[in-house]
């Protein structure tokens, strides 16, 4: 039997992408969840804020931040921290589910490679990231009532864009930590929260003590988040420039899923070897 | 056998179900300690977070704070209400996964405490974790008001037995509901956020939902129980005068747990008639 084609791979992704779209399209619920979940986070702060602060919540606001719109600042940190969490937890969750179901063993014996099914898994968990965090954001700025069309919004996808290949590079890294811890749960959602914490998901890293900042510096996502509220409120990239921000980014992109796969391959092969992917 | 109703019964068979899930949460050391760093960093994002609204940005002020109390007292509220409405229904669910609820079942140990142990190690954790978390917010917000702190306790105290009550209430929902509760847990828990206000003052919400927060009872308990420990400075209690708060308070801490006890039987009687007890 052959290596498989550039095109079977290819149809093998989009079947998994399809696969996981099926499965999900049975939980509306969940869906609705993860729509609502960012706006109601997001509220937290913006409540307090406005009922401690009143009339100067916005000045105040601004004198820490750089820009008076709480709204959309504080809706584009708890969206993005849904991209976050939904690169982690598909990853993981994907690798765990077939675990838990005895597909993986079966799934390692096809001549499909793993990557391409984690590359369906990614297309499929952009996706419905992608569409759930533009809902909020745009649902969370409606009832708030504030804008959120502003600034140039294509350079803000386009840090989208260029931030999430890094991050699932990152997530390649908690695939890992399934086929090796298995039951890794705790550990993932400890992670979620301390990449939220790290890029600023709602307050600026310049907040941050130094050191912490160094370490926050080192995750693409602090890098999306920033780049994403400068482009559209103007709050400063931390290089002066977006294209410097991007170059950023762009390093991220070619280092973060090549250090990812690196881990998640050897990973992968040392389980093989050692243990079998049956076990769970 | 099946008669043993004494109360020193009742004790020795919560105490030995609670050491067995002490038993269950200490051969898990990692998801243990998780748990216990992701709350702080909750914490520190949501107290960051405040912050940016205030004029002195990430300085705590001196002296003690009505700020701090509003957002501490009502972080422990909301880490003891949401633990302990999830972990009745969450443990229910477990035995059932497991297989072993139907054997439970079967045993002439109490039903009532078979619910009640759930609940008590989750209680210490809890109240550990709030001690710990309310020194880190308020030497990063300031100091804490103390006021009035037996009633305020006798306020909490009566609002836990309310929201066990409603654990059991949940419970039974989740004999019915099965595999859909995890959502409708999130729902819950999102929906206490926004309308019982623990993060912020209910003067923050708008005003026909401030009308929905009214015929919630924990809505009562969250701000009886701040307003108390804040000595009731300006406009606290917010939602009515203190004397009929915590009558609501009173009320629902002693209703409840009947209603949330007789609601968990029924269906319990329901599911072992149609045999779904074991099914999940």
């Amino acid at each position: 039997m052959g290596k498989p084609t550039f095109s079977q791979n290819f149809s093998a992704a989009v079947a998994e992408t399809r696969l996981r779209l099926i499965n999900i399209s049975r939980y509306p619920g969940q869906l609705a969840m993860e729509i609502i979940i960012p706006i109601i986070f997001a509220s937290m702060p913006m409540l307090l804020g406005r009922a401690t602060a009143g009339d100067n919540a916005s000045a105040n606001f601004a004198a820490n931040t750089g820009t008076t719109n709480y709204v959309a600042f504080l809706l584009i940190g708890s969206n993005v921290f849904t991209l976050v969490s939904n690169a982690f937890w598909h990853i993981a969750n994907w690798l765990r589910f077939e675990q838990e179901t005895g597909t993986l063993e079966s799934i390692y014996l096809t001549p499909t490679p793993s990557i391409v099914i984690a590359s369906g898994v990614a297309i499929y968990s952009v996706g419905r990231g992608l569409i759930s965090a533009l809902l909020a954001y745009f649902i969370g700025c409606l009832i708030f009532q504030v804008n959120p069309i502003q600034g140039d919004v294509l350079l803000a996808l386009l840090f989208i864009f260029f931030g999430l290949l890094p991050l699932y590079g990152m997530a390649m890294l908690f695939g890992a930590l399934v086929l090796k811890v298995k039951e890794s749960n705790a550990l993932i959602q400890l992670m979620q929260w301390v990449v939220s914490f790290l890029m600023g998901i709602f307050y600026p890293v310049a907040v941050l003590p130094p050191l912490v900042r160094v370490v926050a510096y080192l995750f693409p996502p602090t890098w999306m988040v920033n780049g994403v509220r400068s482009s559209l409120l103007g709050v400063g990239f931390f290089f002066g420039q977006w294209y410097l921000d991007m170059a950023v980014l762009w390093a991220f992109m070619l280092a973060a899923p090549l250090f990812g796969y690196w881990v998640f391959t050897r990973v992968e092969s040392n389980v093989k070897r050692n243990e079998g992917m049956g076990e769970f | 056998m099946i008669s043993q109703t004494s109360i020193f019964t009742f004790i020795d068979t919560v105490l030995v179900m609670a050491r067995k899930e002490l038993t269950i949460m200490i051969r898990y050391p990692v998801e243990f300690v998780a748990s216990f760093i992701q709350v702080f960093i909750i914490v520190t994002v949501l107290t960051l977070a405040g912050m940016m609204f205030s004029p002195d940005g990430v300085r705590a002020s001196s002296g003690v704070s009505n700020t701090a109390g509003l957002v501490v007292y009502g972080f422990i509220l909301f880490l003891f209400i949401s633990d302990v409405l999830w972990t009745i229904g969450y443990n229910v669910r477990r035995d059932q996964k497991q297989g072993t609820l139907e054997q439970l079942y079967l045993s002439p140990a109490s039903k009532f405490a078979n619910l009640l142990s759930r609940v008590v190690v989750t209680l210490v954790w809890t109240g550990l974790l709030s001690i710990t978390s309310s020194w880190i917010m308020s030497s990063m917000i300031g100091g804490l008001p103390m006021n009035n702190v037996p009633l305020a306790i006798g306020i909490l105290l009566l609002g836990l037995c309310g929201t066990i009550g409603t654990g059991f209430a949940f419970a039974a929902i989740t004999l019915k509901i099965r595999e859909a509760a995890n959502t409708l847990a999130n729902l819950i828990q999102f929906a206490f956020m926004l309308l019982c206000a623990p993060f912020f003052p209910f003067s923050g919400l708008p005003d026909w939902i401030r009308n929905i927060s009214r015929l919630i009872p924990t809505s009562y308990t969250v701000d009886a129980f701040r307003s108390t420990l804040m000595g009731y400075p300006k406009g606290f209690p917010e939602l009515a005068p203190i004397e009929v708060e915590i009558a609501i308070v009173a009320a629902f801490g002693i209703l409840m747990p009947l209603i949330g006890y007789w609601m968990y039987r029924r269906q319990e009687n329901i599911a072992r008639t149609d045999g779904s007890l074991s099914e999940y």
